[in-house]
């Protein structure tokens, strides 16, 4: 089946509310091209998870896209700061800032890939995190009796993920570091992609480097040559900082509607 | 002239051990270069770890917005992604943890998530990202904290973030080391003093000895300069 569409198109299957996760880390591969195409369709009420999130956060932070974020941190790290935006959102009360470590939003991840509701988590129960979130919890070894803290499963509606290789199928091909996108691609009910490079259709089946995302997943495929532009992209591409300074100058919603136009035309 | 980024890559280096597994994170260049270094000098048999999954990476090129980046991969040589690094300390593996965090208390706790109420935070910083989980199981735990204040290093926390086994705290001005419960001052950096220190440290200063931390060496500059000719220690400086 060719999933292949526009972004408009992949973007506008996501209905306001849903969990999405994204992929990529803090600048490294986070599927921007989308994030963007989320703001210009003023997707409202989104629920973020990611382990460590960045520009991609901040800007549907400015957006006014998001309710949720759990993530284990969100920073453009040290040379960029602070992600601004969604700071003041939160400290606004308007985005809710479900903190994780980062474990424990792959741990949550797991267990919806596993098909159970939640995962023991060593360590966490010595942490003000454990006291102060409800979708964390005490559970025993029902073996040995031991006390650990437990994750709430979550279950994202879509997994975003931007790979360099993907085929129209949507089978999915992430060089250099995958961070956590694979178990997100699992965990997920569906997957949109964007891609650096649209491959042919049995580019995989004939190589002995099989996809590392399986079609069946998989429900959009966008062609996104820089996709996770402004931030980098292994084997492509660096960030870009006069974009990225830029976006962090912005004030309001509007500013980054009118910044980011009408977008990219397929 | 010693700068503070110096003194304080070359003191987290000389605390990791050859043949140690050690993981650094996001924001974590001082961290970064430190394992580098410790590998170059006394540890070579030391395991870096990251969050690209990038094991043992050779001479890799820095990259200044990040150190969770595509380079950390592309010299390493076997693939082990944070996942992996995380489950192996949850089992007892992960021999050093290289974390920060906002705000310290004198019982080595550590507040990264916000400064005032946590559902109604006055400043909502970044996030502990792997503390609250590592600081706990790693069996050390290492900071550091590009600031010394009483801000800083303070006897009330907004927030416990993460506690458990920090081992060492590393500063622009000292050393400290946990004992019994408790941070002491194990050494003061050559540039500040005794007195500088307490200024600085909301909470009483407690140790044995202070000793002064050994200046860097020619051969651990050297060898710096080789690692990160870019400077990007200096990063959080700047």
């Amino acid at each position: 089946m060719n999933k292949l569409c526009s972004i408009q198109e992949a973007i506008a299957s996501i209905s306001d509310g849903a969990m999405i996760a994204l992929g990529g880390n803090t600048l490294n591969r986070a599927p921007m091209e989308a994030v963007l195409e989320i703001v210009r369709q003023r997707k409202r009420h989104l629920r973020l998870v990611k382990t460590a999130g960045g520009l991609d956060v901040d800007l549907l932070s400015l957006g006014e896209c998001l309710d949720s974020v759990d993530a284990g941190f969100i920073s453009l790290e040290t040379e960029y700061g602070l992600a601004q935006h969604y700071r003041k959102a939160v400290q606004a009360g308007s985005i809710k800032a479900n903190e994780h470590a980062c474990y424990t939003v792959i741990s949550a991840l797991r267990a919806a890939a596993y098909g159970i509701p939640f995962m023991p988590v060593r360590g966490l129960q010595v942490s003000d995190l454990r006291r102060v979130n409800d979708y964390f919890a005490d559970v025993k070894d029902p073996f040995g009796g031991e006390m650990l803290a437990a994750v709430k499963a979550l279950r994202p509606d879509v997994a975003v993920i931007h790979v360099q290789q993907a085929d129209v199928k949507g089978n999915a091909m992430i060089e250099g570091p995958k961070y956590d996108d694979l178990l997100m691609s699992r965990a997920a009910k569906r997957v949109i992609l964007t891609a650096e490079t649209i491959v042919e259709d049995n580019r995989f089946s004939r190589s002995d480097a099989k996809a590392d995302i399986p079609h069946f997943m998989v429900a959009h495929v966008v062609r996104a040559r820089l996709g996770a532009f402004p931030g980098s992209c292994y084997g492509a591409y660096e960030p870009d900082e006069q974009t990225i300074r830029r976006y962090a100058e912005l004030t309001d919603a509007d500013g980054l509607r009118t910044m980011i136009g009408e977008g990219r035309k397929v | 002239m010693i700068r503070p980024c110096d003194m304080m890559t070359v003191s987290l280096a000389r605390l990791i051990r050859d043949g140690e597994t050690v993981f650094h994170g996001v924001s974590s260049h001082i961290p970064m270069i430190a394992v580098l270094l410790a590998k170059k000098l006394h540890a070579p048999n030391a395991v870096h770890l990251n969050i690209p999954g990038g094991v043992d990476p050779e001479e890799p090129e820095l990259q200044a917005y990040t150190s969770a980046g595509g380079k950390l991969w592309e010299t390493a040589c076997a693939a082990f992604p944070l996942q992996e690094v995380f489950d192996l300390s949850m089992r007892g593996g992960l021999d050093v943890a290289f974390l920060s965090g906002v705000q310290f208390d004198q019982y080595g706790r550590v507040n990264a998530s916000v400064i005032g109420d946590y559902h109604k935070p006055k400043v909502r910083l970044p996030g502990g990202a792997g503390s609250a989980v590592l600081i706990p199981t790693a069996k050390r735990a290492i900071l550091w904290r590009t600031k010394h204040d009483k801000r800083t290093f303070t006897e009330k926390l907004d927030f416990v973030t993460a506690q458990g086994h920090v081992s060492d705290i590393v500063t622009p001005l000292c050393c400290f080391t946990m004992h019994e419960g408790e941070l002491i001052l194990k050494s003061i950096h050559p540039y500040s003093s005794l007195e500088e220190v307490a200024a600085n440290t909301g909470f009483p200063i407690r140790y044995f000895s202070a000793d002064f931390t050994p200046e860097p060496t020619a051969d651990e500059m050297r060898a710096l300069r080789e690692i990160d000719p870019r400077d990007l220690r200096n990063l959080e400086f700047r």
